[in-house]
């Protein structure tokens, strides 16, 4: 029970401190006022500006102390209450933006991880079993080239044999369009972050089997008959898996990266390509509101990798 | 699957001499020789006879409407506005290299000392350098690159610098965990017997062995580095107006009639990238490796 | 303990000249180095010799497990009359488990710590012998019963680090015997347990063979291990039998000096307290460069220069189950020559002189 409460604390610590940096970072390097006002916001002079710059500042707090209003967005953030868009007209919530945008990054991310996932265990599961022969060291090579290849440029790679070349799947994405057609639009992006990241789990899991494998438990699994794939799957994978799961949960992270660029590439209205057009629109509530959920996403995904961990290895559980 | 092995264990001294002489392999170098290569012709860019890398090269009456394919004229082709991609891409090196090189050498120089200091004097100085590495990696790196790109102008030194930001934790507990590990040893202690002020063991005992694991991660913090700034110029994050290979990348691939009719635009900006990249990944694996076996065999 | 019967006249398992080698770095390890012996239905073979003999290679050469890469496997392997040697790894599944079957040494290790017992005790229930899943937990609790688990149910469902070392390897032993094989293979049974378990493990293992009428190969370094619970023993020395003999036999009349001196290594309980272990002196030879002539000469107290080059041929005694290789065994007048000798040599250098 100390155990849990002790991350949990960790964990909370972490988010204040993140959270503390980004808005301090937002609200000290950047300029709000000129955000929302744009030149006008240095035109003091001018009566009619200076009293539209008084509007502003009041409605907004940009007067107070620094501290005081990052407390107050703090409480906000907790409620839901993310601001509003700065540089969209009529100044919708950032939250309607978010649960708007959000649900398409989540299926992206979750098909990206389960095609990861579904391509890693068999491929190592098949280099384990033929390691150090051609075919495991070719796989090598291959990962290595994989993991080389920047993911923007492998989305581009991807897109132009099989969206333009072959025509296999969509070129954009249709909100309007029936669930499974969506998926289909999601598809080769989800399959770019999903590549990389199945390379690096595979190497991990190849690895670890090929240690298990080793084992006395092993060749007495053997001498019951059992047949190779049987052996692999049914008693090598599960003592190999902790170091493999915590590297997926952790990774989940790297994936939310890589959306980033992804959802870009191939005109996915996401949350990774909001933050890259708030960003270049220098609309500050949202960028704020948006890497705030990705740091807590972070962190809950590592407290439920440690969960996940202790029930899959029963000589953890207390 | 399960071998039975009966070798003695004690294995005849001529083995662990071989180890230790074992060469780092032909790859290393030649991986290292395209870096190198890259490098000078990056350096060297302005003054080979390139054409132009902001000029058009219109020719209509000649070639008809750009984009040209690769030709003798264009070695690369050029883009929708006739511009030679090769020159484009050869001083697109220049950034791209110059900031992999700028964020690895500031991570290393922040990073490292943090490091050092954290696992030379643990304590709470440790814990309070620690707990800042672990701040700064609760981020998607590419999303705290963003942040900061957005808050920040976009000239070369500041680019260089937040990618630097990025590269301190990973350097900085590598460094620490040398460190923590150098400190034990009997030559620390010795020289700490003698009297030797900290700075001193820091500087002239730690610091040379600390700095050889480093070295691999040196390398392959590079090919991050150059990853993360293609990545950014992609979105259109990275310097303002720099010609970078992640912008050549997005102007190749913006439009996908681009993409589909003239492919060259993006991919010869990605082969490069790629080369670089892979170069860079496998010296630095084959460094890693290399000082692994030298390490475990003293 | 019941020997031969004359009715079975073939023997379950019949091995020939069995080689094992493997190739490494250093050169070819001559594991194996021609091994012959027969077993009948129900008989009990104990292999006896030190760490580097060959004894587990065999076993596992034998049985069939061990990895293809770098083996030289040659001779002859015939069990119920089918020989095995160059059957397919998908053959010998068949009979992994079902007709052979192996205990380990330890059974911590030899078990799958993820896995519930139960489960892993019903595996090759439900493989081979085709029962489902309800069927084959009847069967494992039986089977814990069998091997004198207390509880069975309970354990069923338990994982192996919550049993005792003696419980995990009686599991063992109940997943060797799930399916009926007629021989089993016990290599070190006993060998990580307590002293107290392992006479408790040895009886059961005894037990189980008589009432299922199967044949034992009981492996270890221990020959104390093997006095009561074999029928035949064969000692194993570099790679080679250099004696077998029925149990009784051997430890009345044994003829090999390495037989001698592995039978002066039992602490006895009629010594004196302070009485030294007798060790044998010097390390096992190497296998890739084989000494020239007898392999055990170099450490054997009575070997003369003859040893050093010749290499001796297994001979028959007056019994012809029993068969031993040496040119002065344990009897002859050079073996008592030299007797004389050490013992006249060990008076000098305790009286210190006095002569």
């Amino acid at each position: 029970m100390k155990f849990w409460m002790q991350r949990v604390a960790m964990a909370i610590l972490l988010l204040l401190s993140v959270s503390a940096l980004t808005f301090g970072a937002m609200n000290v390097l950047g300029d709000p006022l000129f955000n929302i006002l744009g030149p006008l916001a240095g035109d003091v002079n001018n009566p009619k500006s200076a009293a539209l710059i008084e509007e502003v500042k009041a409605k907004y707090d940009l007067d107070k102390p620094l501290p005081v209003r990052y407390v107050k967005w703090l409480g906000d953030f907790a409620t839901g209450d993310m601001g509003v868009q700065f540089s969209t007209d009529g100044q919708p919530p950032v939250s309607g933006l978010i649960k708007e945008r959000i649900p398409r990054t989540i299926t992206l991310l979750v098909m990206a991880q389960l095609l990861a996932v579904m391509i890693s265990i068999p491929w190592a599961a098949i280099t384990a079993a033929r390691a150090g022969k051609r075919s495991d060291k070719i796989s090598t090579m291959n990962s290595f080239f994989l993991l080389a290849m920047p993911n923007f440029a492998l989305a581009i790679l991807l897109k132009y044999i099989f969206s333009l070349k072959l025509g296999w799947f969509p070129l954009t994405y249709k909100a309007i369009d029936p669930y499974f057609e969506r998926l289909r639009q999601v598809f080769l992006a989800a399959v770019t972050i999903a590549l990389p990241a199945a390379a690096v789990y595979q190497r991990l899991l190849r690895t670890d089997l090929i240690t298990t494998l080793q084992q006395d438990f092993i060749l007495m699994a053997r001498a019951k008959g059992l047949s190779r794939s049987r052996v692999i799957f049914r008693h090598a994978i599960r003592p190999s898996m902790f170091s493999f799961i915590t590297v997926v949960g952790l990774n989940t992270g790297g994936l939310i990266g890589g959306s980033i660029v992804v959802e870009t590439v191939f005109r996915i209205p996401g949350i990774g390509s909001s933050l890259v057009e708030s960003v270049l629109r220098e609309d500050f509530p949202v960028v704020l509101a948006i890497v705030m959920l990705i740091a807590l996403a972070f962190v809950i995904i590592n407290v439920l990798v440690d969960i996940l961990y202790s029930i899959i290895d029963p000589r953890v559980r207390r | 699957m399960s071998e039975e092995t009966l070798t003695p264990s004690d294995a005849p001294e001529t083995e662990i001499n071989a180890a230790l002489q074992k060469k780092i392999g032909w790859g290393f170098w030649l991986a290292i020789s395209w870096v190198i290569f890259i490098t000078l012709l990056a350096i060297l860019a302005p003054y080979l006879h390139l054409k132009d890398p902001r000029g058009y090269f219109i020719d209509i009456d000649g070639s008809g409407r750009p984009p040209y394919g690769p030709s003798f004229e264009h070695w690369f082709g050029t883009d929708k506005d006739a511009r030679d991609i090769f020159a484009r891409s050869l001083h697109g090196a220049r950034i791209s290299l110059i900031v992999g090189f700028s964020a690895i050498s500031f991570g290393f120089i922040v990073g490292g000392t943090l490091g050092i200091i954290a696992g030379y004097f643990r304590g709470w100085l440790d814990k309070i350098i620690s707990f800042c590495f672990i701040i700064l990696l609760s981020f998607p790196s590419l999303v705290l690159a963003i942040m900061l790109t957005a808050l920040l102008n976009r000239s070369l030194f500041t680019i260089s610098m937040i990618l630097g930001i990025l590269s301190i934790a990973p350097v900085g507990r590598l460094a620490r965990a040398s460190t923590l590990q150098f400190s034990d040893r009997e030559f620390v202690l010795a020289a700490r017997q003698i009297g030797a002020s900290d700075s001193r063991i820091i500087l002239r005992e730690l610091l040379p062995n600390v700095v050889i694991p480093m070295s691999a991660l040196a390398l392959l913090g590079m090919a991050v580095a150059i990853v993360a700034e293609g990545g950014l110029a992609f979105l259109g994050l990275s310097v303002s107006q720099g010609i970078t290979w992640g912008s050549l990348i997005q102007i190749g691939s913006d439009s996908a009639t681009t993409l589909e009719n003239a492919p060259w635009i993006a991919f010869f900006p990605i082969l490069l990238l790629f080369l670089t990249v892979l170069s860079l990944n496998f010296a630095g694996d084959r460094l890693r490796s290399h000082l692994d076996v030298k390490e475990s065999s003293l | 303990m019941n020997d031969s019967d004359p009715r079975t006249t073939t023997p379950l398992l019949e091995v020939s000249d069995l080689k094992t080698y493997f190739r490494t770095e250093r050169g070819t390890v001559k594991a194996v180095d021609g091994v012959s012996f027969s077993l009948q239905r129900g008989q009990s073979l104990g292999i006896v010799g030190e760490s580097g003999s060959g004894k587990t290679v065999l076993s596992r050469s034998i049985m069939g497990l061990l990895g293809r890469t770098n083996l030289i496997r040659e001779g002859s392997i015939k069990f119920n009359g089918q020989e095995l040697m160059g059957l397919s790894v998908k053959e010998m599944r068949s009979i992994w488990g079902q007709e052979m079957s192996m205990i380990f040494q330890d059974p911590m290790t030899s078990l799958n710590p993820v896995m519930k017992i139960g489960r892993q005790i019903a595996e090759p229930l439900m493989l081979h012998l085709g029962m489902n899943k309800s069927e084959a937990r009847l069967t494992a609790e039986k089977l814990l019963t069998d091997v004198r688990i207390p509880e069975p149910q309970r354990r069923l469902n338990q994982y192996p680090h919550e049993l005792s070392g003696g419980m995990r390897q009686r599991v063992m032993i109940a997943i060797a015997l799930a399916c009926g094989p007629t021989l089993l293979f016990a290599d070190e049974p006993t060998t990580a347990l307590d002293v107290t378990v392992q006479a408790e493990i040895l009886h059961l293992i005894n037990e189980q063979r008589v009432d299922r009428n199967m044949s034992l190969i009981l492996v270890t370094h221990n020959i104390g291990v093997v006095a009561g619970n074999t029928d035949v023993i064969a000692v194993m020395y570099g790679g080679k039998i250099v004696e077998k003999a029925p149990t009784k036999t051997l430890f009345s009349s044994y003829k090999m000096p390495y037989t001698e001196a592995l039978m002066r290594s039992i602490p006895k309980l009629r010594q004196a307290s302070h009485t030294r272990l007798a060790t044998i002196p010097g390390r096992p030879p190497d296998m890739v460069n084989p000494p020239l002539g007898c392999n055990f000469a170099p450490r054997c107290a009575y070997a003369r220069p003859k040893c050093l080059v010749e290499e001796p041929e297994l001979t028959v005694t007056e019994n012809p189950e029993h068969v031993y290789a040496c040119f002065y065994p344990v009897g002859s007048p050079e073996y008592h020559e030299r007797k004389l000798e050490l013992s006249q040599r060990v008076d000098s250098l305790s009286t210190g002189g006095q002569n």
